[in-house]
């Protein structure tokens, strides 16, 4: 017998209730574009597989294709953010901030290269990050989600009495609702640390600029720069006089040598005098291990950080996007993000699958909402599939975003005519069809057989992978809803 | 220059480690009398020591959030190991034992419209003063009580969400919002920032 009040659990699984029918498609769509964006660095390289594979470069060769994407950028440049190769993402890139934002790919030597169009990666990291809205209320809005999420963990801990009791119950086959309830809570206790982390920290991140401009209001009369001004290094004193391209060689030079891997360079107004650059390096094993220089143009230091110096604070900061996103213990840690990432979509939907079993066994079917329901949960990865499809096509970020857009409201509006059952069954079809078709394109628009990049080959297999099993699953279910229900207990 | 060491050989430990102590958990709960105590605490002790291993070689912090990770993975794959399949009529027994209903209070228009507004603006208010307070009156460096003080922010939004929307005393939650939003946001303005 549980000693927690049958009145009280009652009351927190109505608040439970509430809230994640309130929240259940948002949290889903976070969840499901959070859970692949955990691959963002093998997606990236699966879009440029063309481009040359660069393992290590040297200064002269950072500062040829530094110029090199200024001059192909245009006028008004204001910053270029340079990504140094990795294990994780063996390119060097460019992010040209001018009047029209570019990104470039640049071989070993430096020279600017083909193979820079990375719509698909840019498509599901802002779906995550802030649903293609605008900046500040996307993340406000996504930061929200993550309140929400977090909400729903402590309501569904405090609801559930018979957690003890039940931890290792997974009960399948018989009552719909008993198995999703199963599932619901024996994913949402043992997965509870990853929960929790995923939960807060994107909160936390989406929720930062509110907070901090709030911070700024109550205590700092309304300056929220003296806030950002006690984690970032100041800018430097501006000088809009014209210059020529800042030399990055001799700031390499000053860089300690201390096992440290540089990660980015951060360059600001490179062609004015007031031009200034900031290092990134990275120490291993640590998750917040990234050593700060900034340089002015003569490659004098104005603001050195070394992440050892670090306090809790900036320690805590400075890990919440890598644990957020997985980005900590390569590839086995990306696995089991997206692993654990796919489990709490799931639990998004089964909570909405537990009220709709409930409201049938009482007698209240509510089919229009089980229609709008199949209607979402695989409208949305019909929708991503799409994208990436039209993101290899098309290369750029808004016919990508239009194809989600479509594919999602074209299932919505299938929802008038068709069933749950079949919105299920030609979602997954047309889903692992989907992803068939983006690695078939990929093959034939961006490399093929000879992409220079192992990890293409790796991407394209788990599509073909993910795509058949969706393909085969539906045709599995539809095999198994016609035949006549069992009447033996099987072990 | 060097790069993160490679997880696979702590990570394969863990998941070993961690499986086999909640493998033992499972044990105790199958049991369900006296000796499935020593599995309880074998189980616990097991799984705690499979954290050593990638704290120790992966960095402190690092390891710690891989084993963590990998713990989900490993538990639920024991979980997922001892399923059973049930049959279409046992159906009914089944929904007998389920977890209590929710409560199906009687409510208003009003009643529903404010307690949405105490789960979301008046809770965002409110955990926000709390954040805020902690950041300027607790002791500390500037920076780790500015970060924890945001931190702090969605857990007590997330906790003012969930007491809200369910408790049925709606006045009573509404009146602690607004107290400790005034109360915290007064002493944080008052004691400044220094």
């Amino acid at each position: 017998m549980s000693r927690i009040p049958a009145g009280f659990v009652r009351a927190v699984l109505r608040g439970h209730s509430s809230l994640g029918l309130a929240f259940a498609a948002l949290i889903y769509l976070v969840c499901l574009s959070g859970s692949i964006a955990v691959f963002a660095h093998e997606f990236r390289r699966w879009e440029s597989a063309a481009a040359p594979q660069v393992a290590d470069v040297t200064p002269d060769a950072v500062q040829t294709a530094f110029e090199g994407a200024i001059a192909w950028g245009g006028p008004g440049v204001e910053h270029v953010y340079i990504t140094l190769p990795s294990a994780d993402f063996p390119r060097l890139l460019l992010y040209v901030d001018a009047a029209e934002d570019r990104q470039y790919v640049a071989d070993a030597k430096g020279q600017i290269v083909e193979g820079s169009a990375f719509a698909w990666t840019e498509f599901i990291t802002r779906l995550h990050i802030n649903l293609h809205l605008p900046q500040t209320w996307g993340g406000f809005l996504v930061g929200l989600i993550g309140v929400a999420l977090l909400s729903s963990l402590i309501s569904g801990i405090l609801a559930h009495p018979r957690i003890f009791r039940d931890a290792f119950h997974l009960r399948l086959g018989g009552s719909k609702r008993l198995q999703e309830a199963d599932l619901h809570n024996r994913l949402g206790v043992w997965a509870l640390p990853f929960h929790i982390i995923i939960s807060l920290t994107g909160a936390f991140l989406g929720l930062t600029t509110i907070i901090v401009g709030v911070l700024g209001m109550a205590m700092f009369n309304g300056d929220v720069n003296k806030v950002y001004a006690l984690f970032i290094p100041a800018p430097p004193v501006d000088d809009p006089r014209p210059a020529p391209v800042l030399d990055l060689r001799p700031m390499f030079a000053k860089l300690p040598q201390d096992g440290g891997r540089i990660e980015y360079v951060f360059t600001e107004h490179p062609t004015e005098t007031g031009g200034a650059a900031l290092f990134n390096v990275k120490h291993p094993d640590r998750l917040a291990g990234t050593d700060s220089y900034a340089f002015r143009r003569d490659a004098t230091i104005y603001n050195e950080k070394q992440a050892a110096t670090n306090n809790l604070g900036e320690d805590i900061l400075a890990s919440a996007g890598t644990l957020h996103f997985g980005w900590f213990g390569g590839g086995i840690v990306k696995i089991v993000y997206f692993a654990l990432g796919l489990g709490l979509t799931y639990l998004a939907a089964s909570g909405v699958n537990i009220w709709l079993a409930r409201r049938r066994d009482k007698g209240h079917p509510a089919p229009g909402w089980e229609r709008a329901w199949a209607a979402t949960v695989w409208g949305q990865p019909a929708g991503i599939a799409a994208a990436a499809l039209a993101a290899l096509v098309a290369g750029t970020i808004v016919p990508t975003i239009a194809t989600w857009l479509i594919v999602s409201l074209a299932f919505l509006l299938a929802a008038i005519r068709l069933s749950a059952e079949k919105l299920s069954a030609v979602g997954s079809v047309t889903t692992g069809a989907l992803i068939l078709l983006a690695a078939a394109t990929h093959l034939a628009l961006r490399g093929g057989i000879a992409a220079a990049d192992g990890m293409a080959w790796i991407v394209n297999a788990a599509l073909v992978a993910g795509g058949l099993f969706l393909i085969l699953w539906a045709r599995r279910r539809s095999v198994v809803a016609a035949k006549p229900a069992p009447v033996a207990v099987a072990a | 220059m060097m790069e993160d060491s490679s997880p696979l050989v702590p990570a394969l430990l863990t998941v070993i480690g961690v499986g086999t102590g909640v493998w033992m958990l499972r044990q105790s709960w199958g049991a369900r009398d006296t000796r499935g105590r020593g599995w309880v605490l074998g189980g616990w002790l097991l799984i705690a020591a499979s954290f050593i291993r990638p704290i120790w070689a992966l960095g402190t912090a690092r390891g710690a959030f891989i084993a963590l990770a990998l713990f989900s993975v490993a538990a639920l794959a024991i979980v997922a190991s001892g399923y059973s399949i049930k049959v279409a009529r046992a159906a009914r027994a089944a929904r007998e034992s389920l977890a209590p209903e929710p409560s199906d209070r009687a409510t208003t228009k009003w009643r529903e419209t404010l307690r949405w507004l105490l789960a979301g603006p008046i809770g965002m208010i409110a955990a926000m003063g709390v954040g805020i307070a902690y950041a300027a009156l607790v002791p500390g460096e500037q920076q780790t009580r500015l970060v924890v003080g945001g931190m702090i922010v969605p857990v007590a939004w997330g906790a003012c969400m969930a007491w809200t929307l369910a408790d049925n005393r709606i006045l009573r939650a509404t009146a602690v919002l607004v107290g400790v939003a005034i109360a915290s946001f007064t002493a944080a303005i008052v004691k400044g920032f220094a």
